[in-house]
C-alpha cells in the first residue's frame, strides 16, 4: 500500500499475459535456437554442406533479429510491467533475489554479445572459433534461464522460504528442477518450430524436406520432454496447495485441458507434416504450427500462473499486494489507513486496493453483473465473505465499516432496478436467479459447498426462518436482504429442489 | 505495513551503491555512443556523408551499440530499484503508460537501426537514423522526467491524486528540463568523441568530430551550470557536498580530454572523458540524496547480506569479463575467413 495504484482500463491479467507470453515465446526460442544452430553448424561443417551453411546464416540473421532485439526488450518490458502492476511483490522479489538477477545479468550480457558476434562472423573466422562462439551463446542463454526460473517458480511454490526466508530455500524451491527441465524441453521444441519457419521458404525442395524432417524431430523430442516433465512439475506442487487447486480452482484445469489438446495437435502436426506430407510444410503450415506452439506454451504459462491464485507469491502475498502477514492488522485497524496514496475518494481507493488488480466494475472480469439488482448491505456481506466464495479470492482485508464504504462505491455504479425487472423473470425462475446471485457464489447446487440437503422439503415457516437467520448461520454468510418478491420467489425455487439435484 | 522481506538490503549499502554507479557509468558511455553518435552523424556536414566509409562503419556499429546500451542499462536499474524502489516505482506508476512504452519504442528504434545498417540505398540511412533518434529522444525525456520525479515524493503524490491512469506527466519541467538538456548535450559531445575515433584517419570526419566535441562540451558545461543554479534550496548543501568536487574533477578531466582528443591521443582522452562521466554519475547520486534528505535515508535500511549468492555473482561477473574479452579477441584476431 506504499505505492500508487495504476488504474488502467485494460485488465491487469490481460496486460501482463500479453507481454509475458510474447516474451517467453521468443526468449525460449532464443535458447533452443542457439543449441540448434551450433549442432547443425557442426554437422554442416563436417560434411562441407554449403547449402546448409547458407540456410544457417539466414536462420542466424532471423535469430538475432528476434532474440537479441525483440526477446531482450520484451524482457525489459516484463520488468517494467511487473513494477507497474505489482510494485509490492516486485520489491519482495528484488530484495530477496537481486543477486540471482545480477548473476543472470552477467549471463545475459555474454549471451547478447555472443549472438551478435556469431551473426557477424560467418564469413570472418575459422569454423572452430565460430562454433565456440555458438556454444558460449547457448551455454549463457541456458544458464540465464536456469537462474530466472528460480525466481519464477519461487512465486508458485516458495516452499521452506516461507519459514526460513533463506535465499536458497526460495530459489531451489519444490518446482525448480522439474520446471527447469520442462522449460528446456520447450526451448528444444521451439527451436524446431522456428527453424522450420525459415526452412519452409527454402527453394530446393529436396533440401527443404530434409530440413523439415530433421526439425520435426526437434519439435517432437522437445515436446515429449516438456509434456513428461509437466507431470513431474505438477506432482512437485505441495499436496495442500494441489488440493486447493483441485477443490476450488477452475482455471488451471481448463488450462491443462488446453495444454493437452494443443500438445496433441502439435504431435499430430509434426508427424503428418513433418514425416508424411512433408512437401506441404510451407510458410502457411509453418505459421499454423507456430501458432499452435504459441497456444500450447500459453496454456502452460496459464496453468502455472493461475495455480497460485489468489496469491502473487503463494501463501505470502495476495495478488492485490496485501501480504498475509499484514492481514490481521488491516482487518482491525483498517485498510485505508495503510494506503499512502489516497485520492480523496475512499470507496474508489478501497476498490483499487482490494479488488482492482483482478476486476473492473464493468470491463475486465466485471463485478457489476454479479451485484446487479442487489443492495449495499448484501454487497458488503459478500465482500466480507469473499473467502467462502467458490472463486478463489483473497480474504477481505479491511474493516466492516470499510466494506460498507466499498459496497456503496460499487452500488453507485450497478444496475439498481429490481432483479425481477433486470432479468424479466417470475416465480421459481426468478427464485433461481435470486439464488444464483445471493447464494450461488458460495453454494453451487450439485457443486461447491452444496447446501441443497438443508434446503429440501422444509415448510414455508422453516424457509422464512432460514432466510431470517441467514446472517447468523456463518460468519462469512451475508444476511438475506432481498424484499418480499425476491423472498417468495426464492422459496418457490427451494420447493423445486430435490436432494442433490433440481427437480 | 513495511514488509521486512521487501526492505532489507542483501549486501552492505556501499557495495550496492558502487555497483550502481559503475554500471550506470558504463551504460551512459554506451548510450553516448548510440545517441550522441546518431545525433552527430545526422547533423555533421560531410560531403556525400552516407557514402563515406567511416560513417558507414559507424552506422554498422549502431545496432551493436544499442544492444550494449540496453544490456548495460539493466544492471543499474536493478540496483537503483533495490535501494530507491519505493520512489522509482511510485514515479513510474504516475507516468505508467509513458514508462511502459519505453520498451516498445526501443524495439522500434532498434529495428530501424538494423534497417539503416543493412540498407544498400545510402540515402535511406539518414532517414532510418533520424526515425530511430525520435525514439531515443522519447526515451530520454521519459527517463529524465521519471527519475527526476522520483526525487520529489510530494510531487508524485500530488500528481497521483489528480490522475490515477498513468497518464500524468511530470510537468515541473523546471526541475528536469536542464537535467535532460545537459545529458543530451553531454551525450552528443561524447558521441562526437566516438565518431572522431572511428573516423580518425578521415580528415573530413575528424574535423567535424572536433567541432562537435568542442562546442558540445561548451554547451554541456553551460547547461550543467544552469542546472546547478536551479537546484534552489539544495544548492548550498550541494556546494558543501562531495558533489561539487565530482563536478570540478569532471570539468578538469573534460578539458584534458579535449586537449588530447585534438592531438589524437585517444587512450588518454578516452580515459579522461570516461572518468568525467563517472564524476557526473556521482554528482547525480549526490543530488538525489540531497533532495531526499529528511524524506528517505537508505542507510537506515536493515542489512542482511546473502554472501553465498553474492560470491557467486562476483565469480560470474569476473567470468563475464573474461568471456567477453575472449570472444572479442576471437572476433578481432581470428579473421581467417572460412570459405563460407
Ligand atoms: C486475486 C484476484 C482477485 C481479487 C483481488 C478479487 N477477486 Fe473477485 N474474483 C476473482 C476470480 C478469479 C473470480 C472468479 C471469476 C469467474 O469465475 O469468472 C472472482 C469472482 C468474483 C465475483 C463473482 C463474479 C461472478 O460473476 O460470479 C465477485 C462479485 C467478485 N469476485 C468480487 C470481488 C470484490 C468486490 C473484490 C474486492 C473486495 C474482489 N472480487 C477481489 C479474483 C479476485
Ligand atoms: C459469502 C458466502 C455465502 C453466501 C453468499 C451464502 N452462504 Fe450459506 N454458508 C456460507 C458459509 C461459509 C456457511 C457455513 C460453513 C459451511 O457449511 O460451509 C454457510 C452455511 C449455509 C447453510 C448451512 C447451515 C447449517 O447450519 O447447516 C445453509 C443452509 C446456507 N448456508 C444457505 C444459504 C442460502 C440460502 C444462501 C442465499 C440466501 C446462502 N447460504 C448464501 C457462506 C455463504
Amino acid at each position: 500500500m506504499n505505492y500508487p495504484f495504476w488504474d488502467v482500463d485494460i485488465g491487469y491479467g490481460l496486460l501482463m499475459s500479453i507481454i509475458a507470453v510474447v516474451h517467453v515465446f521468443v526468449s525460449h526460442f532464443a535458447i533452443g535456437g542457439g543449441l540448434y544452430l551450433v549442432i547443425v553448424e557442426r554437422t554442416a561443417r563436417a560434411q562441407g554442406d554449403q547449402l546448409k551453411l547458407d540456410y544457417l546464416k539466414r536462420l542466424s540473421k532471423f535469430f538475432v533479429m528476434t532474440s537479441v532485439v525483440f526477446g531482450a526488450l520484451t524482457g525489459v518490458a516484463i520488468w517494467f510491467i511487473i513494477g507497474l502492476l505489482n510494485p509490492a511483490a516486485t520489491e519482495v522479489l528484488i530484495h530477496n533475489f537481486v543477486w540471482a538477477w545480477a548473476i543472470e545479468w552477467t549471463f545475459f550480457a555474454v549471451e547478447i554479445l555472443a549472438a551478435i558476434l556469431y551473426f557477424y562472423s560467418w564469413d570472418r573466422m575459422s569454423p572452430r572459433s565460430h562454433i565456440i562462439l555458438g556454444w558460449i551463446y547457448f551455454a549463457s542463454a541456458w544458464l540465464s534461464l536456469a537462474v530466472i526460473n528460480g525466481i519464477i517458480t519461487y512465486m508458485l511454490t516458495p516452499g521452506d522460504w516461507l519459514t526460513t526466508k533463506d535465499f536458497w530455500d526460495g530459489f531451489l524451491n519444490p518446482t525448480y528442477f522439474s520446471s527447469t527441465v520442462l522449460r528446456t524441453g520447450i526451448c528444444i521444441m521451439l527451436a524446431g518450430l522456428y527453424a522450420s519457419l525459415v526452412a519452409a521458404r527454402e527453394k530446393d525442395s529436396l533440401f527443404r524436406i530434409k530440413l523439415i524432417r530433421y526439425n520435426s524431430y526437434w519439435g517432437l523430442i522437445g515436446l515429449l520432454i516438456a509434456m513428461l516433465s509437466y507431470y513431474w512439475f505438477r506432482a512437485s506442487i505441495p499436496t495442500e496447495q494441489m488440493s486447493t487447486m483441485l477443490e476450488r480452482m477452475v482455471m488451471p484445469w481448463v488450462a491443462q485441458d488446453q495444454l493437452r489438446l494443443f500438445a496433441g495437435v502439435l504431435i499430430g502436426g509434426f508427424i503428418i507434416y513433418g514425416f508424411i506430407l512433408t512437401k506441404a510444410y510451407r510458410t502457411t503450415i509453418a505459421i499454423l504450427m507456430m501458432t499452435m506452439g504459441l497456444l500450447w506454451f500459453g496454456a502452460f504459462e496459464w496453468f502455472s500462473e493461475s495455480s497460485r491464485k489468489p496469491f502473487v507469491i503463494q501463501d505470502y502475498m495476495y495478488a492485490n499486494a496485501i501480504s498475509v502477514a499484514s492481514l490481521e492488522q488491516t482487518q482491525s485497524e483498517g485498510l485505508l489507513s495503510a494506503i499512502t496514496f489516497r485520492t480523496g475518494n475512499d470507496g474508489a481507493d478501497l476498490f483499487r486496493r482490494a479488488c482492482r488488480s483482478c476486476h473492473t466494475i464493468d470491463g475486465y472480469r466485471p463485478v457489476n453483473r454479479a451485484y446487479a439488482g442487489t443492495d449495499i448491505e448484501f454487497i458488503a456481506g459478500m465482500i466480507r465473505g469473499a473467502k467462502a466464495m467458490r472463486a478463489n479470492m483473497p480474504p477481505w482485508a479491511g474493516t466492516e465499516q470499510e466494506s460498507m464504504m466499498l459496497a456503496t462505491h460499487i452500488y453507485e455504479q450497478i444496475d439498481q432496478r429490481h432483479i425481477k425487472d433486470i432479468y424479466d423473470l417470475d416465480g421459481a425462475e426468478l427464485g433461481e436467479k435470486v439464488y444464483e446471485i445471493r447464494c450461488g457464489k458460495c453454494h453451487e447446487i450439485g457443486g461447491y459447498n452444496d447446501k441443497t440437503e438443508s434446503l429440501v422439503d422444509l415448510t414455508d415457516e422453516d424457509y422464512n426462518d432460514l432466510l431470517d437467520e441467514a446472517g447468523d448461520l456463518a460468519e462469512e454468510m451475508p444476511a438475506f436482504t432481498g424484499d418480499q418478491i425476491e423472498r417468495d420467489a426464492l422459496i418457490a425455487f427451494f420447493k423445486t429442489l430435490e436432494e442433490g439435484v433440481q427437480k | 505495513m513495511n514488509l521486512y522481506e521487501a526492505s532489507f538490503l542483501p549486501a552492505p549499502l556501499w557495495i550496492i551503491t558502487a555497483l550502481h554507479i559503475v554500471t550506470l557509468t558504463l551504460h551512459f558511455i554506451a548510450m553516448n555512443f548510440l545517441f550522441g553518435g546518431t545525433v552527430v552523424l545526422l547533423l555533421a556536414k560531410i560531403h556525400n556523408k552516407w557514402e563515406n566509409s567511416s560513417v558507414a562503419t559507424f552506422v554498422k556499429l549502431l545496432p551493436t551499440a544499442m544492444g550494449t546500451t540496453v544490456t548495460l542499462g539493466v544492471a543499474p536499474l536493478l540496483f537503483v530499484q533495490l535501494v530507491y524502489g519505493n520512489m522509482i516505482y511510485s514515479a513510474s506508476i504516475v507516468s505508467g503508460w509513458y514508462w511502459l512504452m519505453i520498451s516498445f519504442v526501443a524495439i522500434f528504434s532498434y529495428y530501424l537501426l538494423y534497417a539503416g545498417s543493412f540498407t544498400k540505398t545510402t540515402k535511406r540511412k539518414g532517414t532510418y537514423l533520424a526515425l530511430s533518434l525520435i525514439g531515443f529522444i522519447y526515451i530520454s525525456l521519459v527517463y529524465s522526467s521519471v527519475f527526476s520525479l522520483a526525487e520529489f515524493p510530494a510531487q508524485y503524490h500530488a500528481l497521483y491524486s489528480n490522475n490515477q491512469t498513468g497518464l500524468a506527466f511530470n510537468s515541473d519541467i523546471g526541475t528536469w528540463g536542464f537535467r535532460w538538456l545537459h545529458i543530451v548535450l553531454g551525450a552528443t559531445t561524447v558521441g562526437a568523441w566516438f565518431v572522431g575515433l572511428v573516423g580518425r584517419n578521415d580528415d573530413k570526419v575528424f574535423t567535424e568530430a572536433k567541432k562537435f566535441f568542442l562546442w558540445g562540451m561548451v554547451a554541456t558545461m553551460i547547461v550543467g551550470f544552469v542546472y546547478m543554479m536551479t537546484l534552489g534550496e539544495h544548492m548550498l548543501p550541494f556546494m558543501r557536498s562531495a558533489g561539487i568536487w565530482a563536478v570540478t574533477v569532471g570539468l578538469i578531466l573534460s578539458l584534458g580530454s579535449l586537449h588530447f582528443f585534438f592531438k589524437k591521443r585517444f587512450l588518454f582522452s578516452g580515459i579522461m572523458i570516461d572518468i568525467s562521466i563517472l564524476c557526473m554519475v556521482i554528482t547525480r547520486h549526490v543530488v538525489r540524496l540531497l533532495r531526499l534528505d529528511g524524506i528517505y535515508n537508505p542507510t537506515t535500511l536493515p542489512v542482511d547480506p546473502q554472501w553465498s549468492v553474492f560470491f557467486i555473482f562476483l565469480i560470474s561477473f569476473v567470468l563475464m569479463i573474461a568471456v567477453v574479452w575472449y570472444m572479442l579477441r576471437l572476433f578481432f584476431k581470428d579473421t581467417s575467413k572460412s570459405a563460407t
